[in-house]
């Protein structure tokens, strides 16, 4: 008898499990960064747009083929087709390379919020200097919060090249956070779920990026849940549940994270005018009181006029100060989560209890994509009958978490940044957009649309509406193409590839260029992945064609 | 009041001053009002009721409070009572896991048994296990029992 397929409890945890996969530190900040580059609320358009046009069909489409063929990705892919289990393949490949740096996030979200039940927080102020007569010089050049960042919890070096040693602190905490991993998936995955500029072609690049991205499309992990669903379950509706919350998320976390900006724009508009008081004060020994906001500048031409020879002494010193380029400066990724907002925070009324509370919104957010993506690399492999059949469904995740964990050591080194900003950046792009591009020819055209149509008719009980077969077969393959082709051209466009690293001298970061080893480290994780779906499938060609050899030589 | 000499008055509330010894009538040494200066500048603030933000003495840097620095930096606590925490439920979850394999484990044995008995007797059909066909004594047949019964007792 064949062991039954374990289901979930109810179609709602079957959803939570989406959408906490769905939702994660993207939605907090990649999309507010975008809102900002792309002309804000306009942005939204193109947003909304892509999708309709590209999200939500795609997501059915995972969603379907997961319900429909009731395995992980490797077998979904192997029943349509066996030259085409290399997809599945690939997907496994590049669920295995975001897990491998993915986690590394959770652990720096540990760390803050370890060090967030201290009065003052950290990262609120500077370490004092050798003779304790001021503050430590990198800290007073740039600010404290990215000192906390980039000397106390990353101690990153200079470049690429210096790579260091592991550190004991980021290393014991990402030990933390793949145990716990280990024990959210122990149980199996079932257990998981408790939830312009308009006319710049750029920012339709970008939302349909983001769609793309956001909604974790071809990682194998929607395949992975869908699978463990009653054929029954209405899996339309589950996706453009997931798809609509998963962009409301962003949108509401836009809002948060502009609000956030403004309150530190101001407080740090504030504060440099405060400075620029103190200084021309002491220089010129005002009174007390009389500089204001209002009659700085008067004040500092009048002074510029009467004492030109002291004004040019202290002029260097003299910042600007503007409100507009403090909103400015949009930062995304690991910056505005570690930096922007720990500067607000720092600078609110109860800082330990907000500093609490968002990292371990962090946390929640990243651990629910951390337990999507191992469902990716876990259901495969408890699928194919050799290796459960060797080892229980614990030794196999224990296995996976401890390999991912070893290998995630390196991104706790000096330079561990920097790699982590190659994974982030390379890891999944490219091999994505080529894996969801051939998953949706393979349904309609290898596996044929009308077949799957009959399939989903006879399993959920429901018609497929013609706008999903029209987005399945002609217009959201179209999208990816030219997705695709954009950024291969913008890649080999633009020639070496550069990064920033961290200059402690100058206290700012600055730009550098790839070394010739890490390049290639690039070229082997796009290829990789990429590769897997032509060799997979030529290896199924080659066996397929000894196996009718040797029934034909015996005939 | 004497010995307080104004000079070099400006707009903010600042002033220079020497220190005079009345009994050898000279000023001292500035290094010796320098680091009288700094020994005391807590008592010095507090009779201004000023602080090292608001009150500044030129050319004598104020040294800062280090912070707090306790001997087990908290962090270390945190993480340690989360760490226990993680590691424990962990192993619940393992030896129940394991405990649950053992009990089904011992269930198909004895369904095991019971068929190969079944097999020796040439009695399985359609997969059916024998459990229920095998009574303790002969073969009943319910349908004679109740004819039986029907007739009225003498």
């Amino acid at each position: 008898m064949e062991k039954a397929r374990p289901l979930w409890a109810n179609p709602l945890q079957f959803v939570f499990a989406c959408i906490s996969y769905a939702v994660g530190l993207g939605n907090v900040w990649r999309f507010p960064y975008l809102c900002q580059m792309y002309g804000g609320g306009s942005f939204l358009v193109p947003y909304i747009i892509m999708l309709i046009v590209e999200g939500m069909p795609l997501l059915y489409l995972e969603l379907a083929v997961g319900q429909r063929m009731r395995q992980g990705s490797i077998g979904a892919w192997r029943t349509i087709s066996p030259y085409l289990s290399g997809v599945g393949v690939a997907s496994v490949v590049v669920s295995f390379f975001l897990s491998m740096y993915y986690n590394v996030i959770n652990a720096w979200a540990f760390w803050y919020l370890f060090h967030s039940f201290q009065d003052p927080l950290p990262w609120s102020v500077c370490p004092l200097n050798g003779n304790h007569t001021g503050y430590d010089e990198e800290c007073e050049k740039a600010s404290s919060t990215q000192y906390f960042w980039y000397r106390k919890t990353l101690n990153i070096s200079p470049s690429l090249q210096e790579n260091g040693g592991v550190q004991w602190e980021p290393a014991l905490c990402l030990l933390l956070a793949w145990l716990v991993v280990y024990l959210c998936i122990l149980r199996g995955t079932e257990s998981t779920g408790k939830m312009e500029q308009l006319a710049n072609p750029k920012a339709w690049i970008n939302a349909a990026t983001q769609i793309f991205f956001s909604l974790g499309l071809g990682f194998g992990s929607l395949i992975a849940f869908a699978s463990y669903n009653e054929p029954s379950s209405n899996c339309q509706k589950h996706a453009i549940i997931v798809s609509l919350i998963n962009s409301f998320t962003s949108i509401f976390a836009s809002i948060v994270t502009f609000s956030i900006y403004g309150f530190k724009a101001t407080f740090n508009y504030e504060n440099c005018l405060k400075k620029v008081s103190l200084l021309l004060t002491n220089t010129f020994d005002l009174e007390d009181g009389f500089l204001t906001a209002s009659n700085l500048e008067q004040v500092k031409g009048y002074l510029a006029s009467a004492y030109p020879s002291k004004y040019s002494e202290v002029f260097p010193h003299i910042k600007n100060c503007s409100l507009e380029s403090e909103l400015d400066t949009a930062v995304q990724g690991t910056g505005l989560a570690f930096i922007v907002y720990t500067e607000a925070i720092k600078n609110m009324e109860v800082s330990q209890l907000w500093s609490v509370l968002y990292f371990f919104m962090l946390l929640m957010l990243g651990i629910g994509s951390m337990l999507g993506n191992t469902a990716a690399i876990l259901t495969p492999l408890t699928d194919s009958k050799i290796i459960s059949s060797h080892l229980p469904k614990e030794a196999i995740s224990g296995l996976v978490c401890l390999v991912n964990c070893a290998i995630g050591m390196v991104f706790t080194m000096e330079a561990g940044n920097y790699w982590f900003d190659i994974f982030n950046d390379y890891a999944a792009t490219l091999s994505l957009l080529l894996i969801v591009l051939v998953e949706t020819i393979a349904v309609c055209y290898v596996y044929g649309l009308r077949r799957f149509e009959s399939d989903l008719k006879a399993m959920t009980g429901r018609a497929v509406s013609w706008y999903w077969k029209v987005m399945w077969a002609g217009v959201s393959p179209l999208l990816i193409v030219s997705l695709f082709v954009f950024y291969l051209s913008d890649y080999i466009l633009t020639g070496t590839l550069k990064y920033q690293a961290w200059d402690a001298s100058q206290g700012q970061l600055v730009t550098k260029d790839y070394p010739a080893y890490a390049l290639a480290v690039i070229g082997l994780l796009v290829a990789s992945s990429t590769m897997c779906i032509p060799l997979v499938a030529l290896g199924t060609f080659v066996l397929h064609h000894l196996k009718r050899g040797d029934v034909a030589s015996v005939a | 009041i004497s010995h307080v000499l104004l000079c070099n008055v400006t707009q903010r509330v600042s002033f220079w001053f020497v220190v005079t010894d009345p009994s050898k009538n000279h000023t001292l040494p500035a290094v010796e009002v320098q680091t009288a200066i700094r020994m005391n500048k807590n008592r010095i603030n507090g009779a201004f009721f000023l602080n090292d933000q608001t009150l500044e003495f030129l050319k004598i840097p104020s040294t800062l409070a280090p912070p707090m620095d306790p001997s087990v930096p908290i962090w270390i606590i945190i993480f340690g009572v989360i760490f226990c925490i993680v590691i424990v439920a962990i192993t619940l979850l393992i030896l129940s896991g394991i405990r649950q394999r053992r009990r089904k484990n011992k269930e198909p044995s004895e369904v095991d048994d019971a068929e190969d008995k079944c097999e020796n007797m040439n009695t399985i059909e359609n997969g059916i296990p024998c459990d229920p066909l095998d009574m303790k004594g002969g073969h009943m047949n319910d349908a004679f029992m109740t004819e039986d019964e029907r007739l009225t007792p003498l």
